[in-house]
Formats: C-alpha cells, sequence, structure tokens
C-alpha cells in the first residue's frame, strides 16, 4: 500500500477546494492512502516570486519540517511543485544542513499526474470522459518541471476520452500569479488567445494541471463563452460516470 | 537613444490594439519561432548543437579578460587600430573625432544594435554629420524617427503604405507604391548614391575571434559588407563579450545564430575581416577602427550571477517566443534592448529603479530560457532583479519595497510558520476578499474581463478535518 501525503496549494485550499477533493479521490481509487498533515500552510512562491527570498525562507523552513518524513508529497499544481522542488534548495546555499534537507525533499515531491504515471506506473485510472479533450501545457509542468507527456497519457487513457491537438498549447495563458493584477492588459489578452486556439481546437473541454491557469482561463471563458470551460486533471480523472462532453 | 523604459505600461496599452503591430505578432512571431525549429533540426543532433553552443558561451565570458587581450593583439598584429572604450560617451567621441580629424562629410552605417545603445546618431547629427542607415529596416525608422521593433527586423511592424508615405516625403520616391520589390528599389537607388561617394562606414560586430583578430557580420542585405569593403575608413564597434576563443567556434555559433533569429543555415552574407586592406589587395579599407565598448558591462561581469547575461548572442529566439512580447511588441521596452534579453540588458545597463516594469512583466513562463543557443536562463535573473530591486541593492540601483510591499510580506512570511495564525489569516483575506473586495483596484484589475468563481464556504482544510 502506498502512502502519500498531499500538500494543498493555498489557492486549492481557499478556492477551488474541489482540486483537492478530486485528487484525493482518484489517489484512493489507485491503492493510495493519503495523509493531510494539517500543519501546512504555504510554499511561499508568492512572495519569492516579488522577491522577498529571505520570507520565502521562513515558508520554505516550515513547509521543510511538515513534509520532509513523508516518502512521497504529491501535489495538485506545477508551480508550487517547482518552487519547493527547484527554488527550495538554491534558497540555502548558505546553510548547508537546510540545504541538504531542502535537496532530499526535492526528490520525493511529485506532481499530481507525474506521481500516477512515473511513481504508481498507472496510465488508466479508470476514468471516463465521453468527448474531445484539448491539453494546455501549464508552463511550470511543462518546461520547469518537464511533465507533459503523463498527464497526456491520463487523458488518452480515459474511457472515451480523445485528445485533440491545440494550436499554442504550450505557450503561456498570461496568469504569472500577480502580473495577471499587475498587468491587466497584457494578461487578459495572453488568456484572449489562449480561449481562442482552446475554441479552434474543437474540443469539448480543456484539461490542465495548474490551479492558476485554471482561475485564469475559466474566468475568461465564464464571461465571454458561458458553456465552454477548463478543467483541472484531477477533476476530469475523478470523472467515472456518462459524461457527453459540455 | 532616449530612455523611455518607464512609460512600458501606457505603450504596451496602445501596442494591444495597435492594428499594424497585432498582424505581425499573431502570425509572424509563431513563424519565426516554428522556423527556428526547422532550422535547428537539420542538426545530425539539436540538442548537442545547443549544449556546444552554451559551453562555448559559457566558456567565452568565462575567459573575457584574456581573450580579449588577445583578440587586441592579433587585430593589431593585422593592421587594426584597436580603442577601448569605457563609456558610450568616450566611443562616440572617438568616432566623432575621427569624422572631423578626416573631414568627412557624411557616413554610412550597417544595422547595430551596439550603436542604439550608444545613441551615436544623436551625436552625429549635433556635429552636423549627416548619417544614413544602409540596413533597410534601419533606415525606414531613422526616416520615420521610430525605436527599434526587433533587434533583428526593426521594421518589420511597418506596413507598406507607412514606408511609401516617408519614402516620398524623404528619400526622393517619385511614384507611391505599395510594392515591396519597388520600396526596397527605392530605398536602394537611394544608398547607393550615397555609397557611391562614401569615406567612412560604420558597423557592429557579431563575433570577434581572438585567435585571428578577426571581426565577424551576419547579414541579408549586402550593406554590411558594403560598409567593411568600400570606404577608405572602416570603423567597427563591438561590446566586450562579443569575444570567441577560435574561428571553430566562430562558426559553431554562426550557425546557432543564423538558425536561431531567423531559422536560415547561413544568412545571405557572412563577412570575416581580418585587418585593413593589406599591400597586395585590392578591396577593404585603408585603415580599420575597432571599438571594444565596455559601457557598463564590467560590472555585469563581475557579479557571478549577472556575468550569465554577457552570453547573449543576440539571435532573438527569446524574443520571438515571449508570450508578453507576443502581445505588445517591442515598443514597452523603452530601449535599444526588446523581449526577454531586453528584461536583463536594460535593467543590468540602466538600473533596477528605473526599468521595474520589465522585470516586473513577466510570466516566468521559461520559454525563453528554454531556446536560449547561449544558456541564459532569463527567469532566474529575473527573479534575482526583483529581490536586488527590493533590497535596494547599491550596484544595481533597486529602489526598495514600499512600506505596505514589506510589511505584507514580513506578515506573511511570519504566519506561514504559524499553522493557526496562517489560516485564521488567509481565512479572514478570503472572507474580506469576497464580501468587501470589489472595489479594490487588484480585484477589480481581475474582474473587469474574468469572472471569479464563488468563495466556497469550506476550504479543503475544513473538509478534511471532518
Amino acid at each position: 500500500m502506498k502512502k502519500a501525503a498531499l500538500f494543498i496549494p493555498c489557492s486549492v485550499n481557499l478556492i477551488l477546494p474541489g482540486i483537492a477533493v478530486a485528487a484525493d479521490l482518484v489517489l484512493k481509487r489507485l491503492g493510495v492512502t493519503t495523509v493531510y498533515p494539517d500543519s501546512q500552510t504555504c510554499c511561499g512562491q508568492m512572495v519569492y516570486n516579488k522577491g522577498f527570498f529571505d520570507q520565502a525562507k521562513s515558508f520554505a523552513r516550515h513547509f521543510i519540517q511538515v513534509f520532509e518524513n513523508f516518502d512521497a508529497v504529491v501535489c495538485p499544481s506545477g508551480s508550487c511543485t517547482a518552487m519547493v522542488k527547484h527554488r527550495y534548495p538554491t534558497l540555502f546555499d548558505d546553510e548547508p544542513s537546510m540545504k541538504k534537507r531542502a535537496e532530499i525533499l526535492s526528490t520525493r515531491i511529485f506532481e499530481f499526474s507525474e506521481y500516477i504515471v512515473d511513481v504508481l506506473k498507472i496510465e488508466d485510472t479508470g476514468a471516463a470522459f465521453n468527448g474531445k479533450v484539448a491539453y494546455h501545457e501549464s508552463c511550470h509542468l511543462n518546461r520547469d518541471l518537464g511533465i507533459s507527456a503523463q498527464p497526456k497519457a491520463l487523458i488518452r487513457a480515459a474511457k472515451g476520452a480523445q485528445l485533440v491537438h491545440m494550436n499554442n498549447a504550450d505557450q503561456c495563458c498570461g496568469f504569472g500569479g500577480e502580473f495577471s493584477v499587475a498587468y491587466p492588459d497584457i494578461s487578459n489578452a495572453l488568456v484572449g488567445s489562449k480561449v481562442k486556439c482552446y475554441l479552434e481546437s474543437g474540443a469539448d473541454i480543456l484539461v490542465l494541471g495548474e490551479p492558476g491557469c485554471l482561475l485564469n482561463i475559466n474566468g475568461y471563458l465564464e464571461r465571454n463563452h458561458p458553456g465552454k470551460r477548463a478543467m483541472h486533471i484531477a477533476e476530469f480523472l475523478a470523472e467515472q460516470g456518462e459524461h457527453h462532453g459540455c | 537613444m532616449d530612455v523611455k523604459t518607464e512609460s512600458y505600461v501606457a505603450e504596451a496599452k496602445k501596442e494591444l490594439v495597435n492594428p499594424s503591430s497585432r498582424m505581425f505578432l499573431d502570425f509572424f512571431l509563431p513563424v519565426l519561432s516554428a522556423v527556428r525549429e526547422i532550422g535547428l533540426s537539420s542538426f545530425p543532433d539539436p540538442q548537442a548543437a545547443v549544449e556546444r553552443a552554451r559551453a562555448i558561451r559559457r566558456q567565452s565570458v568565462g575567459r573575457l579578460g584574456e581573450l580579449l587581450e588577445t583578440f587586441e593583439r592579433n587585430a593589431m598584429k593585422a593592421g587594426a587600430k584597436v580603442f577601448w572604450a569605457k563609456t558610450a560617451a568616450d566611443a562616440n567621441m572617438y568616432i566623432r573625432d575621427l569624422i572631423n580629424r578626416h573631414k568627412i562629410p557624411y557616413v554610412t552605417k550597417g544595422k547595430s544594435m551596439i550603436t542604439e545603445e550608444m545613441g551615436l546618431n544623436d551625436v552625429l547629427a549635433k556635429n552636423g554629420t549627416p548619417v544614413y542607415e544602409t540596413d533597410l529596416g534601419e533606415f525606414i525608422i531613422q526616416l520615420l524617427e521610430k525605436p527599434p521593433f526587433h533587434i533583428i527586423g526593426p521594421a518589420i511592424n511597418i506596413p507598406t503604405d507607412e514606408i511609401c508615405r516617408i519614402f516620398m516625403e524623404r528619400a526622393g520616391m517619385e511614384n507611391p507604391t505599395n510594392d515591396p520589390v519597388a520600396l526596397g528599389q527605392a530605398a536602394r537607388d537611394f544608398l547607393r548614391d550615397k555609397f557611391k561617394h562614401m569615406q567612412m562606414g560604420i558597423t557592429g560586430v557579431n563575433m570577434a575571434v581572438a585567435e585571428t583578430g578577426s571581426i565577424i557580420n551576419v547579414e541579408n542585405e549586402g550593406n554590411i559588407r558594403f560598409n567593411k569593403s568600400a570606404p577608405a575608413i572602416q570603423v567597427s564597434v563591438m561590446s566586450i563579450e562579443k569575444i570567441v576563443a577560435s574561428l571553430d567556434e566562430a562558426l559553431h555559433m554562426l550557425r546557432m545564430l543564423c538558425r536561431n533569429g531567423t531559422g536560415q543555415k547561413l544568412t545571405s552574407y557572412v563577412t570575416v575581416d581580418t585587418g585593413p586592406r593589406k599591400t597586395d589587395e585590392m578591396d577593404g579599407p585603408e585603415e580599420l577602427h575597432i571599438i571594444i565598448m565596455d559601457n557598463g558591462r564590467s560590472k555585469i561581469y563581475e557579479n557571478p550571477k549577472t556575468r550569465e547575461v554577457l552570453q547573449c548572442i543576440r539571435c532573438g529566439a527569446c524574443i520571438n517566443i515571449c508570450p508578453v512580447f507576443r502581445q505588445i511588441g517591442g515598443y514597452p521596452y523603452g530601449w535599444a534592448y526588446t523581449g526577454p534579453i531586453g528584461k536583463l540588458l536594460n535593467p543590468l545597463l540602466l538600473g533596477l529603479d528605473r526599468t521595474s516594469d520589465l522585470y516586473g512583466a513577466c510570466t516566468l513562463c521559461n520559454a525563453c530560457k528554454n531556446v536560449c543557443p547561449a544558456g541564459i536562463d532569463h527567469p532566474s535573473m529575473i527573479l534575482y532583479f526583483r529581490n536586488r530591486n527590493m533590497e535596494q541593492d547599491q550596484v544595481l540601483n533597486g529602489k526598495g519595497a514600499t512600506f505596505s510591499e514589506r510589511f505584507f510580506a514580513n506578515t506573511a512570511g511570519i504566519a506561514g510558520s504559524y499553522p493557526i495564525l496562517w489560516n485564521t489569516a488567509t481565512t479572514i483575506g478570503k472572507t474580506a476578499v469576497s464580501r468587501f473586495g470589489s472595489g479594490h483596484p487588484l480585484v477589480k484589475a481581475w474582474t473587469e474581463k474574468r469572472a471569479f468563481p464563488p468563495m466556497p464556504k469550506k476550504t479543503y482544510r475544513d473538509i478534511r478535518k471532518k
């Protein structure tokens, strides 16, 4: 029996808890016992990206302490995973003992779809979706963590789902955390062109693995193309019943 | 040239709805990125070629001082005059004095970003020396008095009717036309006359080869070759990082530069010059002046973190792939360099305090880093700039965090270590945003064009507790 600790990003905990519920459900269905360490707070990416490295360090210290005793930590976000996996070790260049702990944790943290495909060695999760699916290659999953084949394999294995090509699938949707509100004009233009590619793909649903992109794309869709929507891969895989697109 | 980096947001807003910029940005940039891929696929092992290029650039910058000295020695041995310019002003003054000493009536120029950085044209105009840009794109924007839109395609966004208008007004074209070939011919007719009587040509340098003292230029129009071969005096300006150790390395970097910039295996013209005309040679300048300009780069070099930026070969691949550039084009960057490399070079050369939107307006998508043949990690550098700005770095001119920014970060940092505090604070924050947030500028920035989902009653933490 595999055991994994869930690291639930702030955006999911506070705004989109359905993603965490779905991720938990899918993992349990695949025979994983999940633990939710109650003392988890935040990875600190928000202050880090703003340039406050020292403050990010105190988030990192707490995070490492909470999660370092688990063999596997699973997170339904590429950018939060990348923060822990790639940024934490660099934060402690002047503290060898913390750096070592950060590096060890860095080998134990997995993005949700990566964990299922690369660790559990499962592609068919028992999911079912009747329709065409486009996949948005979120930047930090795709380029920071190199995760692209895994989520697509999971989508292909879903019963009834047909993965279709989407132009510029790997171009940023324009979220970028604070970027989305600091530069709303550019951000809106970017999400507009992402949505255009989604609509042109002819897909019934847009699946992605990043809560930030999800908020951005769904926010734009709801205002401009009600009826069309994006879905987190955990929610997509949680679906097992008859589903007839959107 | 004027520094307009502080009007980034206003310029970006204009460009987002500028139809002629949109046309180029929406259609041509994805094409440029695609031809780059095709170009790279002509290597037996594209990834190996990229890795070799990254290693060459890293090593060239690592050996910068030694290679520059070797270059100087070999260039002088070949007969070139080498001038070390500490600042742009020093370089400009050297060129101005040369012009005045030889009583040069006008100069022609090949396309170069370094002379944009130096503001050479303005200095020469003040000296009363007419300057003719001979690259078609540079020629167009010089007439229009516009800054370059893109480092390798300075006028690529200008529609033909605007070119027609300005050519009739200022370049002696008689009959209106929108035919690109006819417009090109008009520029050619105008410039041929300047080439005929030219006495001094000024160019940039794509690469300087230490072992031979040669300078290399890449282009597609042949005007740089004209500027290097026809006049009696040739002046070529290079920044210190243009150096490579050997011809072998230079040739590999040439292959990378062309493929990454335009998707070509090689540009139409590549010129390698070693010294001025020898006594037994028919062509070439009588005098070759090579200006090696620092202009703040030693400072970039001294900092082991920022040194990497000097690895850039100005291919433009990062610009073409950048999602933000693809929306706003080159004007908002407000100075010589645009796109992701502009986000790094402009702040380093101008100071973090006046360029905060350049490294601020980035989604950290990593596309630039991914394509860079010189091995630059742009996102990491951007984060470093944000940090140095917040910490008021003296060398980089950081302006420091505002009181509220620092207060928020400090409070978050503390709360992040105490789960009870964190959960209370975020729950209050969540309630505040959903109940009273609609008037807050940050909330408005989101909700103007995008919906925000209704806040759920329970957090995942609450759900899990049951």
